[in-house]
This record gives structure tokens, C-alpha cells and sequence, in this order.
């Protein structure tokens, strides 16, 4: 049995795009191909790994950054989109050289173990407090559900979320 | 030396880094003037390539070069490690052996324009019939590949005249690792010097395998994994995608960077096998096993090997005077697999741990009486006794917290409003494994010290845990000590992976400090102008940053003065650890042991299985962080839960294609899946290894799968012997 598995057989024509990107608060002019996701523009464009590619289809929030407060796949997102909106990664989170609490909180409560799903879990509870939604373990638990954490850190992760709930002081210093 | 350091639950001394974003991982590393790589593979599971046209990919922007069957370099295949043979050398032939197999790497200047021209890769097979079910009578056996395999007394004739018997058919499906980094390579070859920053548990067995494939000297290869990302097993291997990279940068003379995608991480970096199981036990009336026949038949790739004994664990489980365990592989036109978190534990105890249940329902008998009854001091194999096993005392503590006593025996009778409670439980181990390992000592002159060695953390803990050791041995505060991993060219180490590491390492990092300690009590004895002159080395202690006559810590001096008294820079000392023999010692190296106790709740009329309460009592040794060591037990139960009720990596029975291969797809547990888990540790240090732990990297995920299965069969009176138990089965 034979079968002619036939993909494409032409030459895509590549376009490149002049954007303008401000992350964590610093502006930078970047010419890129339009195919440039907004995670690879971060990573392999600016030099910021903190932010991780854990599956570029949009189904782990490894990716998560804040565009204009608010978070963000970044994998599933085109540089090109972000072009005059302000995106903070996890190397813009802490203040003046001091950790976000959110970040202590997540050292203190062991919220991880390899680390590499940490900097999306990290967007995602700041801006989960700032949503309002951390109200109750249960709500934590819920919108915290689009990161995978595969090492299995979410009951110390809850306990993180809640411990800066608790203490008032999730939204201090962003 | 305090003691007080050891075992307290300190922060990760990685955190800081990790949180920040500053820990890197291999995807994290670019070098100058590199180069990018993407794979092209099978999209047909048996067959051969008759013509694979790359024209249209070599024009596309960017392309530097496509590699095929057709112009990959022969290579050889790498040598045998301590878990088995080797990957076979990739794209060496046009034979089809599993979907997804490399069949074409194309090198490009930019990601996009990897991945772009890889899809004008154009394929023309000649397909045959794939192998894709583990009891197709038609696919090769491999019996007994371990040597593993037990008989003990007369498991017939004591099934033939069982009082009371139970005999059934346990299945468990694919898993797969997916660890949350995807796994990268990044070679980078300075004429005959190769650097390369992989995702792998074991930098020393990708040095060798590396230095032999490409025919270098080991002194040659640098393999950096500082961080790991994960990978649960999935990097024990120097897989096929790791020898393509560095092939790649040789022929091309620049650096080659290869970050799998995540269906690639279904097809190419391993995962756990699926079997099917028999399991036959029988029982006196009151309670005493008296058979126990376990067998096994898992699946395999067609060339490739992996260690994964299903049954082995039933031939110690319990006391039980005839035992029969049998393991096959069955060689299938699948992808390899390879160990995933608690590897045939995780298959067999469930099947085991199931029948046991059932057994308890068939001598109407409550399932932990049934495990206590049948516990056992001494190994079953060997008769000598444990070298530590507090499984009563799991079960005991574990029931206690878990409130097991309130259980009502009859199925379905625990209910709150629409939901129905399960409670279940399952007994567990997971075996012993240690093998040799080094690690250096050394003390500054400024007072720090550092200890190295080429081990892996892969979220363990072992950065951490190490630093306590050394701190410890070497009397000095944590924050003047750091150990450091991650470099094949720190002292030679084995693989994280096996639960074997924290102990194999840890002896190894204790000698070195004790030899490190003896140098400068040997240096401060020759001279006359120390008070430590004159004293036997033997009769000296570390404390404090100093080193001091034992009982007498006022006498002595600091490593600063000894050093600069001596005009040294520093002091290193270099130490091993090699596990004892079992026979020399008199007793049965233990591995850790557990008693797992779930809650469950059954929607009764959708079927909707959630977990409400998980207790974990583990007896894991000498627990070194008590912060860590929770994680871990607790990061294992999640991944327990996971192989209960989610995780099933489909196989298309027609195409043998992975139908599921993407976290949209493949589903594992959320946040929101686990409550909270309780977890106790209880036992001793272990009296065989001389840091006094055991391994707790697997023992958290083992029975927990048993143990949910239990509880649901408890909730609706529905026995689920096929995994994941999923609502189907509830309906
Ligand atoms: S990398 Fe963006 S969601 Fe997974
Ligand atoms: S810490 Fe490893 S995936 Fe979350």
C-alpha cells in the first residue's frame, strides 16, 4: 500500500514587521516576522526567558505575562498585537530590588519544585488578587486552573495565593 | 556538628531564582551565531520511506540544511547505561518504526523558519500493517527481560485448594511524562570540544554516550543542565533528538538549538507503558494470604529496551508463602517508552492493591485488617529482615488521621445529598536502588564552602537538601555553603531518578566533607603553631567554621587561619559512596514504604469522580527537609491522582497515531482537580545507608491510583479494574 503524504509544496513569502514593544516599563523598536508570538519576541527577541513555553498552543499558562494589567497567553498572542500596550513579564514584578509578596509568599509555602511553570503561575496569582477573585481557597483553586503545573505544586500554591490574601498586601506593588 | 540543620524544613535555596525567573533552563540558553532546529516525523507507524522530497524545504528562507536518512552521517549507538541499552541511532535507515519517528531535521536561521520549511518536507511511504496492540499474538515477546521474574512454594496447588480466591484483569493505559518544559538541546562544537545544554536527568551518561557516538574523548564533552524543567523520567535517556543536534552542529559548523514541541513530547522522549495484568490471590478465612500470582505483559518499543519490572513488587508485598511474578514485553510499532514517576510500581501496585481490596471484600474482612494481617518484617525473598519498614505504623497513623474507623463496610452507604462517599486505601513501597556516586569538598579562604557534583535537581529538592548535608558535616551556617549541580564536569554521578539519588549523593557529599574535615585536622596537627597540634585527626570535629577536638570545641581553630596560616587559596577533598552488599549486612536494603487513605465523592447520577481527601503516611527513612520532602509526596499524589482518573495517552488503533498529544488533549490534573493533602512521615532512619534515608522521589504516587479505585468501588459498589476510571464507567 502506497500513500503520497503530500504537504505543501511552496516557498511561503516571510514579512517582517517594525513594532514597538514597551515591557516592564522599557521601550524597545524591534523588526520582526509577523509570525513572532508575542512569548518568542519576549524570549528570543528581548532576552527575557523568565516567561516559559511550555506547549505554544495556549493549554498550559506556562506563557502568562500582563498586557495592560491584564493577563495574557502570551504564546497565543503576535508581537505585532501588543504594539502601544504595556506588558510586564515576571522580570518586571518586583520593585526596587524587593520580591513581590506574591513571589516570597510562593518561596515561604514551596508553591513549586522545578520551577519552569513558576514565572505563568506567578502572573497569574497577582492578577488573580487583582481580579478580586482569591476570595476563598475554592475560587483560588478555580482561577488558578489555566496553568498546568505538572511537578504538582497546587495545594502550596493555594496556600501562597491565600497567605497574601490574607495578609492584604497582594496588590502593594503593582 | 548540630544536627539541627539537617531535617528542617528550610526554604529552597533555589526559590529566590526561580520565582524571579532567573533559574535557566536548557530552552533558556542562545549562543552567538546559533542556529535553529525543527523535526519532521512519521506521520505512519509501520513501513518504510520510498522517497522523502526536502527540495522545496532547502529553498525556503532561512534553510541551512536538511538532514534525512538519506545524508545523516552513519553513527554508532550509543553504550549501555545502568537503566538498559541506549536509543538506537537516529535516521540511519528508511524502515518506519513508530509515528512520530525523526525522519527529516531541517536547520534554519530563525525558529519560524525551522518550523516553516519543515512542514515543505514532502513523504512518500510504503506503509504495512503496524503492531499496535499489547496482546497482538503477532508482536515479538520479550519474557522475563530482567531476570526479575520469582517463583517461591507452590502457587498452584495452594490457588487449587484456596479457601478463598479472587482472579481478574487489570489494565492501565499509556502515561506520558509531560513534564512542563520542553525538553531542548542546544550543541555548540569548538572543533573537537562539545558543549551541550540538554533537558536530562543524568549529564554524566550524556557526556558518555555523546563522547562515544560522535568518537571524542569523554574529557571532551560538557553537558550543562543547571535547571531541568522537569521530565518525571522522560530524561534518563540521551535521546534520539540529542544526537540529531549535535550531528547538526558538527556538519553545519555552527550552533544547533532544538526545543521539541509539545506533541513531540508525546512521540520522542518516552513515556509509561501500558499492561495487562492477571492477578490470582488467595486467603485462609482468616485472612492469611496464601497465593499470590501476578503477570504481566507491557508494551515495547521494536527496538529499543526499557527497565519496567510490572509484578517484581508482588513477590515482597506480603507475607505469603507461594508466589508466582511473570513480566513480558510485547514489541509494538509505538514510540519507546521509558520510567515515568514510580515506573511499574505505579502499573503493578495497582493491580495488586486492587485485588486485595477485592479480597477483602470477598472475605468480608476491612482492607487494612487484610493488609495488617499480611504485613512482614523480614524480605519474603530473602528472609532477612528489613533494614527499616514502618508500614504498621503507616497504616496505623494514616487510618488515625484519616478517620478510617468511621467507615461503614457497605458500599454506598456514605452519602451527603446527591454525592456518594468512597473511602478506599492501599499499601505500598517502592524498591530500594542505589549506585555509586562522587562529589568535592571544598573550603575557601574566606570561610565558604562549595560542594559539587554532577547530579540533577529536577524539582526535588536536591540543590537544597545537599546544602543542609554539607552545612552539617562540614560545621558551617547554610548561607556560607553552596552546592552546585548540573555540570558533567563536576565529579562523575548517577542519574536523578530511581529514588536512588538522595542517598547515593548524600553518602558521597558526607565523605567528602569528612575527608575535607580530616585534611585540616591533618594540616593544623603538623603545626606547631595550631592548637589543634598534635591531636590525632580522628579525635577532631567540625563546628562553628572550625574545626575542634570533639567534646572540646574550644579547642581547635577556624578554616580561615588554617588556611592562611598555610598560604592556601582553599582545600578540597574528594568522596564516594558505593552501596554496601545486602548479604555483607544481614538485612534487606529497604526502599520507602506508604499507606494511602482517599475520600472520594461519585455524583450519583452523572458519574462526576472527584477527590475530597487524600492521606499519605510515608515511611521514607530520614526525611532531610521536611518542607521538600511534603512537596514531593505531595506532588507524587497529584500525579497518582492524574493516573487515576485522567491521564490515557490514546494510541489510534488504525494509524497507531497518538490521537491526544497536547495538554489540550492529554488531560492532567488542575489546580482545581486536588484539595488539600495531607501527608505525615513516620519511621526511622534507615540502618543501611549511612545518611539514614530512603528515597522518596515515587513512593508518593504509588497506590493512590489502587486506592481511588477502592474508594469508588466503596462509593457505588462498581469495581473499575481499567484505568483511568472516568465517568463512562459510572454510568
Ligand atoms: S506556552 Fe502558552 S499556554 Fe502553554
Ligand atoms: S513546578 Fe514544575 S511544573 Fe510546576
Amino acid at each position: 500500500m502506497r500513500a503520497d503524504i503530500s504537504r505543501g509544496t511552496t516557498v511561503p513569502e516571510v514579512f517582517e514587521t517594525v513594532t514597538e514593544l514597551t515591557v516592564n516599563g522599557r521601550p524597545s523598536v524591534l523588526s520582526l516576522d509577523t509570525r513572532v508570538t508575542l512569548l518568542d519576541a519576549l524570549r528570543d527577541h528581548l532576552g527575557l526567558v523568565g516567561t516559559k513555553k511550555g506547549c505554544d498552543q495556549g493549554a498550559c499558562g506556562a506563557c502568562t505575562v500582563h498586557v495592560n494589567g491584564k493577563r495574557v497567553l502570551s504564546c497565543l498572542t503576535l508581537a505585532a498585537q501588543c504594539e502601544g500596550r504595556a506588558v510586564t513579564t515576571i522580570e518586571g514584578v518586583a520593585r526596587a530590588g524587593a520580591p513581590h509578596p506574591v513571589q516570597e509568599a510562593f518561596v515561604a509555602r514551596d508553591g513549586f519544585q522545578c520551577g519552569f511553570c513558576t514565572p505563568g503561575q506567578i502572573m497569574s496569582a497577582i492578577a488573580l488578587i487583582d481580579e478580586e477573585r482569591a476570595g476563598t481557597d475554592d475560587e483560588i483553586r478555580e482561577f488558578m486552573s489555566g496553568n498546568l503545573c505538572r511537578c504538582g505544586a497546587y495545594p502550596n500554591m493555594v496556600a501562597a495565593i491565600r497567605e497574601v490574601v490574607s495578609e492584604g498586601n497582594g496588590n502593594a506593588v503593582i | 556538628m548540630s544536627g539541627t540543620v539537617v531535617g528542617a524544613g528550610i526554604n529552597r535555596v533555589d526559590g529566590p531564582r526561580k520565582v524571579a525567573g532567573a533559574a535557566p533552563y536548557p530552552s533558556d540558553f542562545n549562543v552567538h551565531h546559533q542556529v535553529h532546529a525543527a523535526l519532521v516525523g512519521s506521520t505512519v507507524a509501520a513501513g518504510r520511506v520510498v522517497r522523502i522530497d526536502t527540495a522545496a524545504a532547502e529553498a525556503a528562507p532561512g534553510v541551512i540544511r536538511v538532514l534525512t536518512h538519506l545524508n545523516m552521517p552513519r553513527l554508532e549507538r550509543g553504550p549501555m547505561t545502568a537503566l538498559g541499552a541506549s536509543p538506537p541511532p537516529p535516521m540511519q535507515d528508511d524502515l518506519i518504526r513508530h509515528y512520530g519517528q525523526h525522519l527529516a531535521l531541517v536547520v534554519a536561521e530563525s525558529p519560524e523558519q525551522a518550523a516553516a520549511a519543515a512542514r515543505l518536507v514532502a513523504v512518500e511511504y510504503e506503509r504495512t500493517e503496524p503492531l499496535l496492540d499489547v496482546l497482538d499474538p503477532k508482536a515479538p515477546q520479550v519474557i522475563d527481560p530482567w531476570g526479575t521474574d520469582s517463583d517461591r512454594g507452590d502457587t498452584e496447588a495452594a490457588l487449587a485448594s484456596a479457601e478463598v480466591k479472587v482472579t481478574q484483569t487489570y489494565t492501565t493505559p499509556d502515561n506520558t511524562n509531560s513534564p512542563l518544559g520542553l525538553f531542548a538541546t542546544l550543541a555548540i562544537w569548538d572543533r573537537d570540544r562539545l558543549t551541550v545544554h540538554d533537558t536530562t536527568q543524568w549529564p554524566s551518561m550524556v557526556k558518555e554516550t555523546l563522547a562515544a557516538v560522535f568518537e571524542v574523548p569523554e574529557s571532551s564533552v560538557r553537558v550543562l543542565v543547571p535547571y531541568v524543567g522537569g521530565a518525571f523520567g522522560a530524561g534518563l535517556r540521551a535521546w534520539q533528538h540529542v544526537i540529531l543536534t549535535v550531528a547538526a552542529a558538527r556538519l553545519i559548523g555552527r550552533p544547533v538549538k532544538l526545543v521539541l514541541t509539545r506533541p513531540q513530547m508525546f512521540s520522542c522522549v518516552g513515556h509509561r507503558p501500558d499492561t495487562v495484568q492477571q492477578v490470582s490471590l488467595a486467603a485462609n478465612r482468616s485472612g492469611e494470604l496464601t497465593a499470590i500470582d501476578h503477570r504481566t505483559v507491557s508494551s515495547l518499543a521494536m527496538e529499543d529496551d526499557d527497565y519496567e519490572a510490572v509484578s517484581a513488587g508482588s513477590a515482597f508485598a506480603y507475607r505469603c508463602r507461594n508466589v508466582v511474578t511473570r513480566d513480558v514485553q510485547a514489541r509494538l510499532n509505538r514510540p519507546a517508552p521509558c520510567s515515568m514517576r514510580a515506573p511499574a510500581e505505579g502499573q503493578g501496585n495497582f493491580a495488586l492493591e486492587s485485588a486485595m481490596d477485592e479480597l477483602a471484600y470477598a472475605l468480608a474482612m476491612d482492607p487494612l485488617q487484610l493488609r495488617l494481617r499480611n504485613d512482614t518484617d523480614v524480605d519474603p525473598r530473602s528472609g532477612l529482615p528489613w533494614s527499616s519498614k514502618a508500614l504498621r505504623e503507616c497504616y496505623q497513623v494514616g487510618a488515625e488521621r484519616f478517620g478510617w474507623s468511621s467507615r461503614d463496610p457497605e458500599p454506598g452507604s456514605m452519602r451527603d445529598g446527591d454525592w456518594l462517599i468512597g473511602y478506599g486505601m492501599a499499601g505500598c513501597s517502592y524498591p530500594w536502588y542505589s549506585v555509586p556516586c562522587s562529589a568535592r569538598a571544598t573550603v575557601s579562604r574566606d570561610g565558604s564552602a562549595l560542594v559539587l557534583s554532577a547530579v540533577t535537581d529536577i524539582g526535588t529538592g536536591t540543590y537544597t537538601v545537599m546544602t543542609q548535608v554539607s552545612a552539617e558535616h562540614l560545621g558551617l551556617p547554610l548561607g556560607l555553603v553552596r552546592f552546585d549541580l548540573g555540570d558533567s564536569d563536576m565529579p562523575a554521578a548517577p542519574q536523578a531518578g530511581g529514588s536512588g539519588l538522595t542517598g547515593s549523593l548524600g553518602n558521597a557529599v558526607v565523605d567528602a566533607c569528612g575527608r575535607l574535615v580530616r585534611r585540616f585536622a591533618e594540616l593544623a596537627a603538623e603545626d606547631g603553631e595550631s592548637p589543634l597540634h598534635g591531636v590525632p585527626p580522628e579525635a577532631v570535629t567540625a563546628g562553628g567554621g572550625r574545626v575542634h577536638v570533639k567534646g572540646e570545641s574550644s579547642r581547635g581553630e577556624s578554616y580561615i587561619d588554617i588556611l592562611s596560616r598555610n598560604g592556601l587559596p582553599e582545600l578540597s577533598a574528594d568522596g564516594s559512596s558505593t552501596p554496601a552488599s545486602p548479604e555483607d549486612l544481614g538485612m534487606a536494603p529497604s526502599g520507602a514504604f506508604g499507606a494511602k487513605f482517599v475520600e472520594v465523592r461519585v455524583d450519583r447520577d452523572l458519574g462526576l469522580v472527584r477527590i475530597a481527601r487524600v492521606v499519605s503516611a510515608i515511611d521514607g527513612g530520614r526525611i532531610l527537609n521536611e518542607k521538600t520532602g511534603r512537596s514531593q509526596i505531595i506532588g507524587a499524589t497529584i500525579g497518582g491522582i492524574g493516573q487515576a482518573l485522567f491521564e490515557d495517552t490514546v494510541t489510534d488503533p488504525g494509524t497507531g497515531r497518538i490521537a491526544n498529544g497536547t495538554f489540550g488533549d492529554y488531560l492532567i490534573p488542575v489546580n482545581a482537580d486536588i484539595p488539600d493533602l495531607d501527608v505525615v512521615f513516620v519511621g526511622e532512619p534507615d540502618r543501611f545507608s549511612p545518611i539514614g534515608t530512603k528515597g522518596i522521589g515515587e513512593i508518593g504516587l504509588v497506590g493512590i491510583a489502587a486506592a481511588v479505585a477502592n474508594a469508588v468501588r466503596h462509593a457505588t459498589g462498581r469495581r473499575v479494574r481499567s484505568l483511568p476510571i472516568t465517568i463512562d464507567d459510572l454510568l
